[in-house]
Order: C-alpha cells, then sequence, then structure tokens
C-alpha cells in the first residue's frame, strides 16, 4: 500500500469515528479537587448531564484555591476560549468580571428558574451586579458557628455558651482542665471569620454592611471597640501555636479530644464526619457570642463567560438544573454545605445541615443574613482585612493594633478615592 | 554591497543563529519589556482596558513596608542559599567520596529529596512542622528537648529559617550531585602527589581538591543564587507567605497582587523590581566567577 492510500485510509477512519450529531462537551472549571467537595461538584455535573440531551458537561479540577482558578481564567478569557461555566465567589469576585466585560448576563435563566423567589434575599443581593443577576448560587456555608467535642463537655458538665461572658466561663473551665479551648488556624480567613462575630455583636447589622460600603472607617470607635472585644475574649481562648496550623490540623485536634470548640465554616462538619467523628454524637455546635440570631454565610455561584452562542446555551441548561432542588441537593449534600434554594427540603440533610438550614431560615426571616465581608469589599481591602486581622490575632498588642487600623484606612482612603466601594 | 553573503556556509550559519536569536527575542526579551511597559499601568488582569499611571505603582511599592520586607527575605534567602545547601552538599561529597561502604545507596538517599516536586515539598514539611503533633515537635519530645519546639510555621519570627530547614533539606541534593561528580573527575594523581608529600586528608580537601571543584562551585553558587531570587512554589505551597506577609518573597508578593487582588500593574512593578534587583545581586558574582574560570584555564 502506497503513502496515499494510507493516508486516505487513516483520515476515513477519522471520519467514521465522529458519527453526526454527536454531542458536544462543555467545561465546567472548579477547584474542588478532592473529598466531600469533589463528590458534590462531580454529583452536580452528573445531574446536569442527566438534564441535558444536546450537551455533555465535563468537569475539570484547576488545583489550588480561586487565586489558581483566576490565573487560569485570565489565559483562557484573554484567549477567547473560556470554559462554558466556572465556580466563582460571590459579590466582588462577579463584579471585577462583570466590569471587565468578562461574563454573560443571566438574566433568562435566572427568570426560567425563578430566582427571586427560590433564592433568599440576603443571596441574591450578592450574586446581582446592578441588578442584573451574574451568578447562580450552588454553594452556602455558615461561617458563624463554633463546633465542640460533646464528650468533653459532658465530662467538664458545660453547655454551650450565649454570650461573651458564658464563653470567657467555658474558656476558663476547658484550659483548667487541660484542653486547649479554642482552635484555630493560620491564613488570611480564618481569624477575620473569628472576628465577624465581635464585629457584629458591636457594629449591628447595619454597620456590618457600613463598613462593606466604605461608609463605616476603621478607624472608628465601634471598629476598635470590635478590636477589643476580640482580643478581650476570642484571643486568650485560642490554642497555643495556633497560626502553625492548617484548619484541617485543627479540626483533627477537635477529634482527637486536644481542643474543646472551633469556630469554622460548616465543611468542617462534613470533614469531621469522614473522620467517623458524627454530629450529634460527638460534635455539636452553637452560633458564635453577638451572633445568636444571624447567619454570616458565604456561597460559591456559577458564573458564565462570554464565549460562543452554543456554549452559552449549554450552560444555560447546566445551570437551569443546577438550581433545581434536585441539584442543589445533589451536591449540598455530599459537600456538606447548604443549598441557597429555599425550596429544597430539609429532611436531605442530616443532624449538623438541618441545623445550619433552621438557623438559615431563622435568621432569613430576621433580616440578619450577612454575606462575608472579605467579598463584599473591594478585593484588595477585603484581603488586607484577613491578613491585618490575623496579625493582630497573633499578636494583639495595643501598637499592632494602632498599625492594623491606619494600614486598613488607608487602604479604605484609596478605595474611596477609586469609587470602589459599593452599596451591597 | 549586498547584506547576504554569497557563501552557501555563511548563509547556514545565519539561518542556525536567527532561530534561537528568535526564540530568545520571543520568548525572553519581549515578556520582559510587556513587563516593564505593563507596570507603568493599572490594569486588573481581564479588562480591555489598561490605563498609564506612569511610576505610580513603583512609588506605592517603595514605600511600603510589605515590600521592604520581601526584598529584606529575598537577600536572606540568596545568604542562606549559597551558604547552607551548598556547604551541606559539599561535606556530604567529601564523606562520599572517601569511598565509605553503601555509597550508592548514600547517593540516592541524599539525592532523592530534590526529585521531589515542589508543591509536595511544601505538603511534607507542613505536616513535618505541625506545631503539636508533627513529626519534629514529636521527635524533640522524645528526646527530652521538648523545650527546643517552636511553632514553627505560625511564628513570624522564626517562620522562614523554618521554611530554610524544608528548603535545605530539599536542595541539598543538587548541591551534594554536582560536588561528587566533581570530585570523582579530580585526576586521582593529583591527590596521590598531595599525600606523597605528606599531606594530611584535611589539607589535600582544602589545598587540592576544593581548588580543583572551582567549575562545579560556579554551577552550583550560581543556580542557587538565581534559585534564591525565584523562590516562589515551596513558599506558596507551605505558607503563602504569612503569617501576615513574614515569610513572603518577591515572587509571592508578585503572585498574591497579581491573582489575588487584581492587580496586575503593580504586580509587573514587582516583578521588574526583582528583575532588577536579580541583576544587581547575581550578575557581578557571574561575571567575577566567569573572569575567575578564564584565569584558571589561562594558568
Amino acid at each position: 500500500m502506497n503513502r496515499t492510500a494510507t493516508l486516505a485510509l487513516i483520515a476515513g477512519a477519522a471520519f467514521a469515528g465522529a458519527p453526526a450529531g454527536a454531542q458536544e462537551t462543555y467545561e465546567i472549571w472548579h477547584y474542588y479537587a478532592a473529598g466531600s467537595e469533589l463528590a458534590g461538584m462531580n454529583a452536580m455535573i452528573e445531574n446536569g448531564n442527566a438534564a441535558s440531551d444536546d450537551a455533555v458537561f465535563e468537569g475539570v479540577i484547576i488545583p489550588g484555591n480561586v487565586v489558581e482558578l483566576r490565573r487560569q481564567l485570565q489565559s483562557a478569557m484573554l484567549g477567547g476560549q473560556p470554559p462554558a461555566a466556572y465556580q466563582s465567589s460571590m459579590a466582588f469576585e462577579l463584579r471585577t468580571f462583570v466590569d471587565s466585560g468578562q461574563l454573560h448576563p443571566l438574566t433568562d435563566v435566572w427568570n426560567t428558574v425563578n430566582g427571586d423567589e427560590i433564592f433568599p434575599e440576603g443571596v441574591q443581593r450578592v450574586v446581582k451586579i446592578d441588578g442584573v443577576p451574574y451568578g447562580v448560587p450552588y454553594d452556602l456555608s455558615l461561617i458563624n458557628n463554633i463546633f465542640y467535642n460533646k464528650e468533653i463537655f459532658e465530662e467538664l458538665e458545660l453547655d454551650a455558651p450565649t454570650d461573651w461572658d458564658e464563653f470567657d466561663a467555658t474558656c476558663a473551665a476547658l484550659s483548667e482542665a487541660g484542653y486547649e479551648p479554642l482552635g484555630n488556624a493560620g491564613g488570611p480567613f480564618w481569624s477575620l471569620y473569628n472576628f465577624y462575630a465581635p464585629l457584629v455583636s458591636v457594629v449591628g447589622v447595619d454597620g456590618y454592611y457600613d463598613l462593606a460600603s466604605g461608609e463605616l472607617g476603621f478607624d472608628s470607635e465601634e471598629f476598635s471597640t470590635a478590636l477589643d472585644l476580640y482580643a478581650e475574649h476570642m484571643v486568650p481562648c485560642y490554642a497555643d501555636n495556633w497560626s502553625g496550623k492548617t484548619w484541617t490540623q485543627t479540626a483533627d485536634d477537635v477529634v482527637n479530644g486536644d481542643t474543646g470548640m472551633f469556630m469554622m465554616g460548616i465543611w468542617v462538619a462534613a470533614y469531621f464526619e469522614q473522620a467517623g467523628f458524627m454530629a450529634g454524637e460527638d460534635f455539636d455546635m452553637f452560633p458564635a457570642p453577638g451572633t445568636a440570631d444571624a447567619a454570616i454565610f458565604q456561597m460559591d455561584v456559577l458564573a458564565v463567560p462570554n464565549g460562543p452562542d452554543d456554549a452559552i446555551a449549554a450552560a444555560e441548561v447546566f445551570i437551569e438544573a443546577a438550581a433545581s432542588t434536585e441539584g442543589q441537593a445533589a451536591f449540598a449534600v455530599p459537600k456538606g454545605s447548604l443549598a441557597p434554594n429555599v425550596n429544597v427540603d430539609p429532611s436531605v440533610y442530616g443532624y449538623a445541615g438541618a441545623s445550619f438550614s433552621e438557623q438559615f431560615s431563622a435568621a432569613s426571616e430576621a433580616g440578619k443574613v450577612l454575606p462575608n465581608l472579605f467579598f463584599l469589599l473591594p478585593t484588595d481591602v477585603g484581603t488586607e482585612l484577613g491578613v491585618q486581622i490575623e496579625r493582630f490575632a497573633i499578636d494583639p498588642s495595643d501598637e499592632t493594633k494602632e498599625e492594623v487600623i491606619s494600614t486598613l484606612e488607608a487602604m479604605r482612603q484609596s478605595a474611596l478615592e477609586e469609587d470602589a466601594f459599593l452599596n451591597w | 554591497m549586498s547584506l547576504i553573503p554569497r557563501s552557501r556556509t555563511a548563509r547556514a550559519h545565519i539561518l542556525f543563529l536567527a532561530v534561537p536569536i528568535l526564540l530568545f527575542g520571543a520568548f525572553y526579551i519581549y515578556p520582559i519589556a510587556a513587563s516593564v511597559r505593563l507596570s507603568l499601568h493599572d490594569w486588573n488582569g481581564f479588562s480591555p482596558d489598561q490605563r498609564f499611571v506612569g511610576l505610580r505603582n513603583y512609588a506605592a511599592l517603595w514605600g511600603q513596608p510589605r515590600f521592604i520586607n520581601a526584598v529584606l527575605n529575598n537577600l536572606a534567602w540568596v545568604a542562606f542559599m549559597l551558604t547552607v545547601p551548598t556547604g551541606i552538599g559539599l561535606a556530604l561529597a567529601a564523606i562520599l567520596d572517601r569511598g565509605i561502604r553503601g555509597e550508592t545507596m548514600f547517593r540516592i538517599i541524599f539525592f532523592l529529596p530534590f526529585t521531589i516536586p515542589a508543591v509536595s515539598v511544601g505538603a511534607i514539611w507542613r505536616w513535618m512542622y505541625e506545631p503539636s503533633n508533627g513529626l519534629l515537635t514529636t521527635t524533640l519530645e522524645l528526646v527530652g528537648l521538648g523545650g527546643l519546639a517552636q511553632n514553627w510555621l505560625g511564628d513570624p519570627d522564626i517562620v522562614t529559617f523554618a521554611l530554610m530547614g524544608a528548603v535545605a533539606w530539599w536542595t541539598t541534593g543538587f548541591a551534594f550531585l554536582v560536588f561528587f561528580a566533581g570530585l570523582r573527575n579530580i585526576p586521582e594523581e593529583c591527590i596521590e602527589a598531595a599525600r606523597i608529600e605528606g599531606g594530611s586528608d584535611w589539607q589535600i580537601f582544602w589545598k587540592v581538591s576544593f581548588p580543583l571543584l572551582w567549575p562545579s562551585t560556579i554551577i552550583v553558587l550560581g543556580i542557587s543564587a538565581i534559585d534564591a531570587m525565584r523562590l516562589f512554589d515551596v513558599i506558596w505551597a507551605t505558607t503563602k507567605g504569612g503569617p501576615a506577609y513574614a515569610s513572603e518573597v518577591l515572587a509571592v508578593q508578585m503572585y498574591d497582587l497579581a491573582f489575588g487582588r487584581f492587580q496586575m500593574g503593580r504586580a509587573s512593578a514587582v516583578a521588574v523590581s526583582l528583575l532588577v534587583l536579580s541583576a544587581v545581586v547575581i550578575m557581578p558574582y557571574i561575571w567575577y566567577m566567569t573572569r575567575r574560570v578564564q584565569d584558571a584555564e589561562v594558568e
């Protein structure tokens, strides 16, 4: 057989392998690389594939976190080859991409799924930019709960504290009995999330949003008082060497019975249960003092980049499936988070999820659903707030406090000059 | 007069030279020029619009304690990389060169960490340095030295030293391998002659072997200095520059600004500053070492 004939045969075989009307494959980018998170995403993608006849959805893991995902997105978007949809943070993250002309408005699919009906008002405000929805939520986690080791609490006959005085007494009792009272972990997120409890205690819901919109200064009396409250009640309660641990290492300390309490996002409940440490039996949780009737949450959404029409149409089919009660439960149950869709039956959750769902509903009714401040602030200011609160948690001296306030206030003034703050 | 040489050989030379020059221009010179240009703009990395801001990104950086801290950390890493992994690698190579038993096994053990990806090194040492139950703390407690245990990665005063320990474990194998190969290439008659002259092992090493190791030393020191300036992956995988910027170096700051804060222009200013700093720190060394090699060859 000569060379021309061989090439013709190969070409013919190639065409024969691609039947007419084959389903197109569309990529969904995310950074859930392992464990319960990956299980949740895989279940949601499976749900999307079941809902689509014409498209196949494929999850693409971008190892790392939102920072690595942004790096990949930059190349893809500037190169004109973005994924059909991707995992995005809420609020300012969406704003940045919308202002850059990179996101497709999701008005049509939002109306199809009755977004204004199925998602609570507090959730809607962080996915809409100038009233237009650019993200559809699927993964909501509360971050104002303190988890505790039940065996330790029962041994010491402790009850879940409800205010700062009781919290101090609980810390003292744990410490006297030889336990580390309150776990924490290094990095710009965890101390900041802990700090929200004293912050909300001092500034309330309105002050929280004022801080997010740049109206309340970091040099204000209220912010200073919140730092004092944090330094007085939470920082002395922290476990030794907390800043050298990851959150999973600290969670292990709770499971192992070394640490009594741990304030962390509700994803830690899934981590505990994967370790055989069961909700209601081995651990339980209570809202941090000052946030008893509130729900501070963070959320991931599905965003759709501007791209070819067929990719956008496919992404909207995927999102419609993801926003349904089945799609939301498919992700939230294995992941250990809450479904933002209020129509999801709470009975799909276990003990922990049902408790969080009840907490979120009560906070919604009370008008105290607060999105994570980190994502409400301009990205630079939010990130710096996390770094500075960790710095203060490591060294809560007056000198550090002054430096923290002056650093953050300088950034607020700079952001005000650039008109960077938003009213959420 | 035509600029195109008539000789076919000369034209071939030009063609072969043109390919690497074009590649060098496209993948080295152009990105540097683009970074310099970007450092004069305000850009979030996604918008079609870039706003010219002149030197404002540089002015903002150079007044920041965060930037100064990262520069000092980079310089500390240069000093460390030039001395510790290099020194340990040389010592291990010298010990193994004496023909001890199990040489092959030790060679593998010493070099193995260098084959591990940086992200894995970060993950390994994240657990080694766990302050309560990590391997290092537990070992110290077992041998009665629990008082020396530290909050390895969480104390701003010691985190960089802890990271240096991890990097020493990781990179010493490279220095060891180059020095070991260098020692094995030293002519045996030089050593024999020194021994006949009555030189001790110590004298033979410092007076004969070490001077003949100059080519290996130049490679190890040059690459170590460059590695120190571009250090990123182990720090990012282990502490992300924390706590509170304590372990941050310029490359980490650049990455954080670019993709953590959407400040591509300011990140480019960090990149250009790093390039200049690297040139100031490393180029004199490379020039000096190159001259020494040329002098040695002449001698």
